[in-house]
């Protein structure tokens, strides 16, 4: 089965190619461009499932567990033909020749069953809520685009494929977050996505550059296995592996809004909801961890990059998840969210777990394309009001809704068994036991506390959205769009069509059940093993693309082993990092006196803090809601800082923006002054030349020339005019003479 | 007509072998040199007629006899050539067929144009037709 996944991007494409192109001119009713986005999307599931399954746990595991497996037989072909290139300064060359070639492995695999599963939902509530829109063919074909560079992005066999998927899906980001073109607020944000992200992309084209020039090859096998040789580089040892790890990860920054890039995200909510929902909450951003978790042998050889990805990570979480608390618009907060999760995932990166990442990539894709999609039927069912404070009691209104929700609500917060849990408490564990990267146990704690806001500001957008007094009956007293003439009627919410809830509910079984495929090690206890589940748990799936840096080689697992697998964070590793780095986990064992104990304190500690969030939330909320003002005044600098996002936006503005404002006005003054000014001059001075040049021709040059005209005309006339008599026989004659005279001409030769 | 008078030139043959004789002999044997030279008469006549002629219609008559002096001259080739053992040779004859369509189409336009000069002018003669002076 694995032969076909070439089709699974490819039907998306060919779905956006007949959506694009024909759906205008052809007039497709909404049912025919709705059904064939959704039945590409929907087909390439299918056979994603089936890929999957019959590589990874079908067929006696055939082919597990090559993680590099490429479609040679299939659709795959030399796509760069290069020469020989020089490596290394010249010491030796190799031949450069990139393949257009699709592979299924773990990761990929993985990806392919988010970008596609959670895709379909999407698209399935997308036909219901781009319902009765003007470019309802444009929207589909630029999310079937989205679906084709994604997949290319994920299922590429090599990074300049991976760069073409990059670049595409950041080409449909635009698009899409531009889609109401016509709103200003639209067309800058879709302007500053892409902008922002060309720093990024500029980081990964240098990271890539530095890829092929270092190993020859942009290929992932070749390069990762060159890559493992390499010596690991100690922390502040800025060797080529770190150079290229800091380039990949400006990369993920920029696509996956991580501070100082963070800034395009929150904007690109202008986009439409589903835009929103799978590609900048359930896809696209997570493009990042893609690369990062895809090149983990690069960044675990340089102890430096692992650090400044999980100090990023974590300021990142905190900061956006501060900024979340504040904001009134319903998706802005989960723009915000989303910003932090990805903090997390990065987190998670930076302190080797990056199979945990990828557990959080999916839980989160559930979980945040869940409540976009859960926003969006909100948006629908308010009549597209988006700010929270004319929301409320919304659970009486859109029950579906409402209890969807409610599973994504207690799946971000952390409560067990939702899939939120698992990862999140997985990824706070790794933090506090990491041996990666020093100063673990601050990523800990502010991570921790980043997951106590993460709660309360989802139980915030909870209660001012599905609980609570019913404000949008309320007279507003600035409405000025609507005016008073509206009656309320018109206002009162409704539930969404099934089209829109049927996602949301497997959306939120995804949810609340997706998190026991990473069930981890604390649970050894019920489970009877480390990572339960054989192969399906995540971890144990993941194994055979991450680096080992105690064996130097891949966890690939020998034949028939499934399951058992070297855990490469519990059992110290020594040989790894020094062992003088303060350790949070070590020091709490070194207390309780056991390892499985000092796991569970701190799931209980997660738990608790979780519990902390979402209790002050319905405290602040629910139970007493004049507390927010209160303690809005109290903490009145925190609060402005947070409203107003820090203010990044404004120090953009004057130190980029501002400046890029004035030099391009001062390179214009000097264009239009200086440089117009020579060319004008030199203009001007041209133009008297040639009148000067003009004034000889005219009475010197041509005066000359009539002179001698005239005077051969008055010379030679008399001459020539008397040979025209106009007598035919005068002509006849001279002709008869001529003739004589050629004919005795031709004879003089016998003559003379 | 010629093959009548054979009998009586015979006499003459018989009478004397001066200078009758020789001319006998020159008739009953043409040869190519008779031919050109009646063909070169034709041109010069013609040429002369061009040149000095005023009526334009006796110009065009002239003009005919150019032009069988040059058909002339392409029989006697050709009859020359045959007997000499080409037997390619009827080019010649094709070429004289051609000037003759030629000559009979330049007459008829020829001819019209003058009427078309006759109705303008009311002259045809070509001292008369200078309108080419300067």
């Amino acid at each position: 089965m694995y032969k076909y996944i070439w089709l699974v991007p490819l039907l998306p494409l060919i779905g956006a190619a007949i959506n694009g192109l024909l759906g205008r001119k052809l007039r497709f009713s909404e049912t025919v461009i709705g059904g064939i986005a959704v039945g590409s999307v929907a087909l390439s599931f299918l056979i994603s499932v089936a890929a999957v399954v019959s590589y990874g746990l079908g067929g006696g595991h055939a082919h597990w567990p090559t993680p590099y497996l490429t479609s040679q037989d299939g659709f795959s072909f030399s796509w760069i033909p290069g020469g020989a290139i020089s490596v290394n300064n010249g010491a030796s060359y190799a031949l450069l020749n990139i393949e257009w070639s699709y592979q299924l492995d773990p990761l990929s695999a993985i990806f392919m069953l988010i970008v596609t599963g959670v895709g379909l939902c999407i698209f399935i509530f997308a036909t219901g809520y781009m319902h009765g829109e003007t470019g309802f063919y444009r929207f589909f074909a630029y999310m079937g685009l989205f679906m084709f560079a994604m997949l290319v992005l994920v299922m590429g066999s090599n990074f300049l494929m991976m760069f073409v998927g990059w670049e595409g899906v950041g080409l449909c980001s635009y698009l899409l977050i531009g889609y109401y073109f016509d709103r200003e607020e639209a067309a800058n944000a879709s302007r500053k996505a892409f902008i922002t992200n060309r720093i990024g992309d500029f980081g990964f084209a240098l990271a890539i550059f530095g890829i092929i020039a270092t190993f020859g090859s942009a290929q992932y096998g070749d390069v990762f296995n060159l890559a493992k040789g390499y010596p690991i580089e100690t922390l502040g040892h800025w060797g080529v592996m770190s150079w290229i790890a800091l380039g990949l990860f400006i990369g993920a920054c920029g696509k996956s809004a991580q501070l100082p890039l963070h800034v395009w995200l929150p904007d690109a909510m202008a986009g439409p909801t589903p835009v929103s929902a799978l590609i900048h909450a359930a896809t696209m951003v997570t493009a990042g961890l893609y690369m990062v978790t895809r090149t983990n042998v690069i960044f675990q050889h340089s102890q430096t990059m692992l650090l400044v990805v999980a100090l990023v990570g974590t300021a990142t979480a905190i900061f956006a998840a501060i900024i979340g608390i504040t904001q009134n618009d319903i998706k802005k907060v989960l723009a915000y969210s989303t910003v932090s999760q990805l903090g997390f995932m990065f987190m998670a990166c930076g302190v080797g777990a990056f199979a945990i990442a990828i557990f959080h990539v999916m839980t989160h894709a559930f979980f945040k394309a869940l409540m976009f999609l859960g926003a969006g039927s909100v948006i629908h069912g308010m009549h597209h009001e988006q700010d929270m404070r004319r929301m409320g009691g919304l659970k009486k209104y859109m029950p579906y809704t409402y209890w969807t929700f409610f599973a994504g609500w207690l799946a971000i917060c952390g409560i067990i068994p939702f899939s939120g849990f698992w990862s999140k408490d997985e990824i706070l564990w790794k933090a506090a036991s990491t041996t990666y990267v020093p100063l673990g146990w601050l990523v800990w704690l502010v991570g921790t506390i980043a997951a106590t806001c993460t709660a309360f500001y989802m139980t915030r957008l909870m209660a001012m959205t599905f609980w609570g007094r019913e404000r949008f009956l309320e007279k507003p007293e600035t409405h000025d769009i609507h005016g008073g003439g509206h009656d309320h009627a018109a206002h009162v919410p409704h539930e969404s069509p099934p089209s829109m809830w049927v996602p949301l509910v497997v959306l939120a079984v995804l949810a609340t059940i997706g998190g026991f495929v990473g069930i981890g090690p604390a649970f050894q206890a019920v489970t009877g093993v480390e990572h339960p589940g054989g192969k399906l748990n995540i971890v144990n799936w993941l194994n055979p693309i991450i680096w080992n840096p105690e064996t130097g080689e891949f966890n690939v697992p020998h034949e028939g082993e499934h399951g058992s697998v070297i855990s490469h964070t519990a059992p110290v590793a020594e040989s790894h990092g020094s062992s003088s780095w303060f350790n949070l986990a070590h020091a709490v064992e070194g207390v309780t006196h056991s390892h499985l104990l000092t796991e569970w304190l701190f799931i209980v500690i997660s738990l608790v803090v979780a519990g902390i969030g979402i209790g002050f939330g319905v405290l602040f909320y629910v139970k007493n809601p004049s507390l927010p003002d209160i303690w809005a005044q109290r903490l009145r600098p925190l609060y402005q800082a947070s409203y107003n996002k820090f203010w990044v936006d404004e120090f953009y503005g004057w130190a980029v923006t501002r400046r890029t404002m004035d030099a391009a006005r001062a390179v214009f003054a000097f264009d239009s002054r200086l440089v117009d000014g020579i060319v004008n001059g030199l203009a001007t001075l041209s133009r008297g030349l040639s009148r000067v040049v003009g004034a000889i021709d005219k009475y010197f040059v041509d005066g000359i020339v009539n002179t001698i005209a005239a005077f051969i005309k008055r010379l030679m006339s008399p001459l020539f005019r008397a040979a025209q008599t106009g007598f035919t026989q005068n002509y006849a004659l001279m002709m008869v003479l001529g003739l004589m005279i050629a004919v005795v001409l031709f004879f003089a030769r016998d003559i003379f | 007509m010629l093959n009548s008078f054979i009998p009586i030139l015979a006499l003459f043959q018989a009478a004397e072998g001066g200078r009758w004789a020789q001319t006998w002999q020159a008739a009953s044997h043409p040869d190519l040199s008779k031919f050109l030279v009646i063909g070169a008469l034709l041109f010069i006549i013609g040429v002369a007629g061009v040149l000095t002629r005023r009526n334009i219609i006796v110009i065009f008559m002239s003009i005919e006899l150019i032009l069988n002096a040059a058909n002339l001259n392409f029989i006697a080739f050709s009859r020359y050539l045959t007997s000499i053992g080409n037997v390619n040779a009827v080019a010649g004859q094709i070429f004289a067929v051609f000037v003759i369509v030629v000559a009979a189409a330049e007459a008829a336009i020829g001819l019209g144009i003058v009427i078309a000069l006759y109705r303008n002018k009311e002259t045809i003669w070509v001292d008369e037709i200078d309108l080419l002076k300067w």
